[in-house]
């Protein structure tokens, strides 16, 4: 992949669409933790930081697709060519999904900082961390086209999965007796569920370094039929 | 007065073989120094039109223009007093099929300034270095100059091809199915040149792979039946084009 292609304006449009999608996971994951330290340390200002910001995502999102397409248009590239530029735009996508919801928690963490103290903020912590982490690792496996790390993502996630579960558990059951905080605790749902949706996103991400990687398409695997039907029996 | 960004200015030009009319008032401007690709289905007159430009179609019998007018930098090429052999000078031309001499690279590059007119070893050497150089020649061949053209690769030979073009310095250079009959990888060598090329010089590709007009153009022509039918930004014209017609042949849908 590191090889010069004799089309030296090839070379140059595959690596700027590189720069753009290290560029655009760089400023999502910025987002997403001003959006979660704007919730945990009450920073309106921090908040309404990472809703305006949204819009440098959703322009290099554009970007990364016009790119993708010229360079289709232009070059018709093939083999790993083309993996790295149909992947690189389903990363903009992911990407744009998850600043979305960094946008969403932001405007959750401007609605929570207006009223008192919410010790319940605390519980998005664990949650965060481990998205993060997902997210993060999503994101090495993408660059370095590491299957083996991108395919362990969706394991991991369950763990998230099982967590979110068990906060909505607890928010609902204290939504009860909540006593005029239950529309802070439904704005926590609300941020948990993102929270949820960032680690499932990364999880796609994971994917796509699978495909980019090795060309195997591990999406819906539990859905796929056997490889043999006579052995199968569906 | 044409912009100083045109090179070539066609003003509803209307050319014919005897009787069969096979453009139809054809108007563009063809911006300067950069790449200019003619694309469309066989017969639809975008060879014609190039040869138009460097009237290379004079020595075909009963072909003539029957309308409008090709102005270079202002000066309309088909006025009576035109020298023919410095208008093929300013514009160059490189054909489908390779074409050297049968003589050596070296005379091959220098053949045409002898013709022009004695020159001296020393510039004539430099002339064709810098000429292999700009063609992306150089190194290959730098050890056997004086060897037959036709040890060369067909790759190779087309570059001789284009290095002898440009030893005449000229403003244009047309080139008609350049790489038709390359392989994949000399193909990519000859579009990368013609990149490096339009730095310098403007260029006009008739080309039936419409792949090689995206990879190298910066606008396309697309002609069907005689006519342009659109003419603009190469990417416009893959990714968005205007007319239906248009799409349809990008498209594979055509008829």
């Amino acid at each position: 992949m590191s090889s010069q292609h004799i089309l030296r304006e090839f070379d140059k449009g595959m690596e700027c669409l590189k720069a753009d999608v290290l560029l655009m996971a760089s400023l999502t994951r910025q987002n997403l933790e001003r959006a979660m330290r704007s919730l945990l340390e009450r920073d309106i200002d921090l908040a309404r930081t990472v809703i305006a910001d949204d819009s440098d995502v959703d322009d290099l999102e554009r970007k990364i697709d016009q790119g993708g397409m010229d360079i289709l248009v232009r070059f018709h590239p093939v083999a790993s060519d083309l993996r790295l530029v149909i992947t690189s735009m389903k990363m903009a996508h992911n990407l744009e999904r998850i600043s979305d919801h960094a946008v969403n928690i932001a405007k959750r963490a401007k609605k929570i900082c207006k009223t008192s103290p919410l010790e319940e903020t605390s519980l998005t912590e664990p949650l965060y961390t481990l998205a993060d982490k997902l997210l993060r690792d999503a994101l090495t496996a993408y660059t370095d086209a590491n299957a083996e790390l991108g395919e362990s993502l969706k394991t991991r996630d369950k763990e998230l999965d099982r967590l979110h579960k068990q906060m909505i558990a607890s928010l609902s059951g204290r939504l009860e007796s909540s006593a005029g905080r239950s529309e802070n605790l439904l704005h926590l749902i609300f941020v948990a569920r993102s929270i949820e949706r960032i680690g499932d996103l990364a999880v796609n991400i994971g994917e796509d370094a699978v495909f980019l990687g090795e060309a195997r398409d591990i999406r819906h695997e539990h859905r796929k039929p056997p490889a043999d039907p006579a052995e199968g029996g569906i | 007065m044409v912009s100083m960004n045109t090179a070539i200015q066609i003003k509803n030009l209307s050319f014919a073989y005897n009787s069969k009319q096979v453009l139809h008032a054809v108007s563009m401007d063809i911006p300067a120094r950069q790449v200019t690709a003619f694309i469309g289905p066989s017969g639809c007159g975008k060879s014609t039109l190039l040869r138009c430009f460097n009237r290379i179609n004079d020595r075909i019998p009963g072909a003539h223009l029957t309308g409008g007018s090709i102005l270079v930098h202002d000066i309309d090429i088909n006025r009576r007093d035109i020298d023919l052999q410095e208008l093929r000078r300013r514009i160059g031309m490189v054909f489908q099929k390779y074409n050297p001499f049968a003589k050596s690279i070296y005379d091959n590059v220098a053949f045409s300034l002898r013709v022009a007119g004695p020159t001296k070893r020393d510039e004539l050497d430099d002339i064709v270095e810098n000429a292999l150089r700009s063609a992306a020649l150089w190194d290959e061949v730098k050890d056997r100059l004086h060897a037959s053209a036709f040890g060369l690769s067909g790759g190779q030979q087309q570059r001789l091809c284009i290095a002898r073009a440009i030893a005449n310095q000229p403003e244009i250079l047309l080139m008609d199915e350049p790489c038709a009959a390359l392989d994949p990888q000399a193909t990519l060598k000859i579009e990368e040149l013609i990149r490096e090329l339009k730095k310098q010089y403007t260029i006009v590709i008739v080309t039936h792979n419409m792949a090689q007009a995206t990879r190298c153009s910066d606008q396309t022509a697309f002609m069907y039946l005689g006519k342009l039918v659109e003419f603009g930004p190469t990417m416009q014209i893959f990714e968005n084009p205007k007319d239906p017609q248009t799409e349809a042949y990008i498209t594979g849908t055509f008829g």
